[in-house]
């Protein structure tokens, strides 16, 4: 939630000059947001028992039949977990490259359009940035109960309104750039100048831009989990897994702790990421 | 431009904005289907109950219509009565805002001066601890608030059994009564306000720090806490304060959570437990109420930054 406001590298630049040094490439953490993410997506299939069945007793121990025990109803823990992240990380995926493609069109139209057009569309999408994301979901939540489309057309809608602002204004550079008045000069039309001057030199701020949108879903959808948004009962869910577990703490602790590490580590991992593609960007010649 | 015409012209904008999203908020919860006939009259009601608790609630009528009604009596500070337990949606709203702004009065008490020491520090000192606390603080601000609260009620509350799990208000009381159920939730809203606050602060030092202003103090002697605090925090106070109220929304998330987390009588616990009975007057009140403070927040802001900024001009 917090990325919407990363500065794009560049201040921080000024901050330290000096010869840029050369940082490793983040090994540590793509491995980390690889794996989480490959156990997400696959986990399903690896699942050893049903995972919202009643197996045995509440909250028992870890053993060589539950390996991270059985939850509050118990269900087995290891199941869940593996069962529980796809739909988060497909709700944040398809919510992100919604708000993309969104964010992408609406920026790009208010940089191409009149001045005072596209001031107004920014004007417009100004105030639906007011809106808290995590309201906008929960809204739509009451509008849609149980929906999961709701619950990513909520996370597009909430993250969509900063990328419009930043990819307008990375628009309007290079519009304002002087080879596009040359090219406008030499008779180039308007739809050549979109194709060839301004998504080619937009993309990399958009490629930035979409990174830091997925950490802001990424911790939108796992919120929405948690409070029990989205498709409701017995499915599993990292983020619900965490509060249906914690009242037991005191029995087991795997129950909660194994989903919530999960998610710590997806979540910094994939922030990292995004912070380091933030800097390249900023530092490249964009 | 002066300070009070800049103030008014904010204020109608603020007033403006807070009308059209009104009417967002009023569209998807009670234009959209949903099914709140569904929720008041049970789930196996037959169609002439429906259509009975149809015209009770006065869904009968057109959506504009409704939207006209239901906005005309909220600037007579009417908002409706709650289909659950038939409260008025203005009095949840007076006696739950207090709770979770005390919350919000705290955390920003023990948020403020711990992020400015550490965006003071590391802005100015750079190097091995500034990447170490500038990592912490991205690795904290990534984390989701619920997780982050998750395991302070385990370790602190479950574990250690130092602190209450639960921040359980007695009937009538105010969170003063019991001042200990306070703690867990205003320690979880610091340490995602103190990681976002941080890193805010942080950059804005650092720019100021570069400035001539700064190097032409540096070379006059001035150093160490004196320096940062008598010239760089006036100076960088005032972007941070303005990228910090932009924040705002992120925090108003992160309330609703630990709110949730804890149990605590705020508003956004009251807000989920009506998106949960799908009570729609209550959520429409409720966000809209919500929608308010985060205007009042950025205005506040805007007009902070200013009178920082002039501060600032008589500074240098």
């Amino acid at each position: 939630m917090t990325t919407v406001l990363t500065p794009p590298g560049r201040r921080a630049r000024t901050a330290c000059p000096g010869p840029s040094v050369r940082r490793r490439p983040p090994l540590l953490t793509g491995a980390g947001a690889l794996l989480v993410l490959l156990l997400a997506l696959l986990g399903p299939l690896a699942a050893p028992h049903s995972p919202t069945a009643q197996l045995a007793a509440p909250f028992q121990q870890p053993d060589g039949q539950f390996l991270l025990g059985t939850d509050v109803l118990g269900r087995d823990v290891m199941s869940r977990v593996l069962s529980g992240g796809r739909t988060l990380v497909l709700i944040a995926f398809t919510g992100t490259a919604a708000a993309g493609a969104v964010g992408m069109a609406a920026g790009v139209l208010a940089a191409m359009v009149s001045r005072r057009l596209g001031d107004l569309l920014i004007r417009c999408v100004d105030a639906l940035a007011v809106l808290p994301a995590l309201l906008v979901v929960l809204v739509l939540a009451a509008g849609f109960p149980g929906s999961d489309t709701a619950l990513v057309a909520a996370v597009a809608l909430a993250t969509a309104p900063f990328s419009t602002r930043v990819l307008r204004a990375a628009a309007d550079t290079v519009l304002g750039s002087g080879y596009v008045e040359a090219a406008l000069a030499r008779g180039d039309t308007r739809r050549a100048v979109l194709r060839h001057d301004v998504l080619p030199n937009i993309a990399g701020t958009a490629l930035m831009d979409t990174a830091l949108r997925l950490v802001a879903s990424l911790h939108l959808t796992a919120t929405a989990g948690f409070l029990g948004l989205g498709q409701g009962g017995a499915v599993p869910n990292w983020g619900r897994m965490v509060s249906e577990n914690v009242p037991g703490a005191t029995l087991a602790a795997t129950p909660f702790l194994a989903p919530a590490l999960l998610l710590v580590l997806l979540s910094v991992c994939v922030g990292l990421l995004a912070g380091r593609l933030a800097d390249a960007v900023g530092r490249g010649p964009a | 431009m002066s300070l009070l015409a800049f103030a008014g012209r904010r204020l109608a904008g603020a007033a403006v904005t807070l009308v059209l999203l009104s009417a967002v908020i009023f569209a998807a919860t009670a234009v959209l289907p949903g099914d709140v006939v569904s929720a008041v009259a049970g789930v196996d009601a037959s169609e002439t109950q429906r259509a009975v608790v149809r015209v009770e609630l006065g869904l009968d009528r057109p959506a504009a219509e409704r939207y006209a009604d239901w906005l005309a009596g909220a600037v007579r500070g009417d908002l409706g009565r709650g289909f659950v337990g038939d409260r008025p949606v203005t009095d949840v709203i007076t006696t739950r805002l207090p709770n979770s702004l005390l919350l919000a009065g705290l955390t920003l008490a023990v948020t403020a001066p711990l992020a400015a020491s550490l965006g003071l520090w590391t802005g100015l000192r750079g190097g091995g601890a500034d990447r170490l606390v500038s990592t912490s603080a991205q690795v904290l601000a990534a984390v989701p608030e619920f997780v982050v609260a998750a395991l302070l009620v385990v370790v602190l509350a479950v574990w250690l059994e130092v602190l209450p799990p639960v921040s359980v208000v007695p009937l009538g009381g105010t969170p003063f009564d019991v001042p200990h159920a306070l703690v867990l939730p205003v320690l979880s809203l610091s340490a995602v306000g103190v990681a976002v606050a941080t890193r805010l602060l942080r950059v804005s030092v650092a720019d100021v720090a570069a400035t001539p202003y700064c190097e032409a103090a540096r070379l006059g002697g001035v150093r160490g806490v004196r320096l940062a605090v008598r010239h760089i925090l006036p100076n960088a106070a005032g972007p941070a304060v303005q990228a910090l109220t932009l924040t705002t929304g992120a925090l108003v998330g992160s309330a609703v959570v630990v709110e949730n987390v804890f149990d605590y009588p705020g508003i956004g616990r009251e807000l989920q437990l009506a998106v949960a009975a799908r009570d729609v007057p209550m959520v429409q009140g409720i966000a809209t109420a919500l929608v308010a403070v985060m205007l009042a927040v950025l205005l506040l802001g805007d007009i902070c930054a200013r009178l920082l900024g002039a501060w600032e001009g008589h500074g240098r």
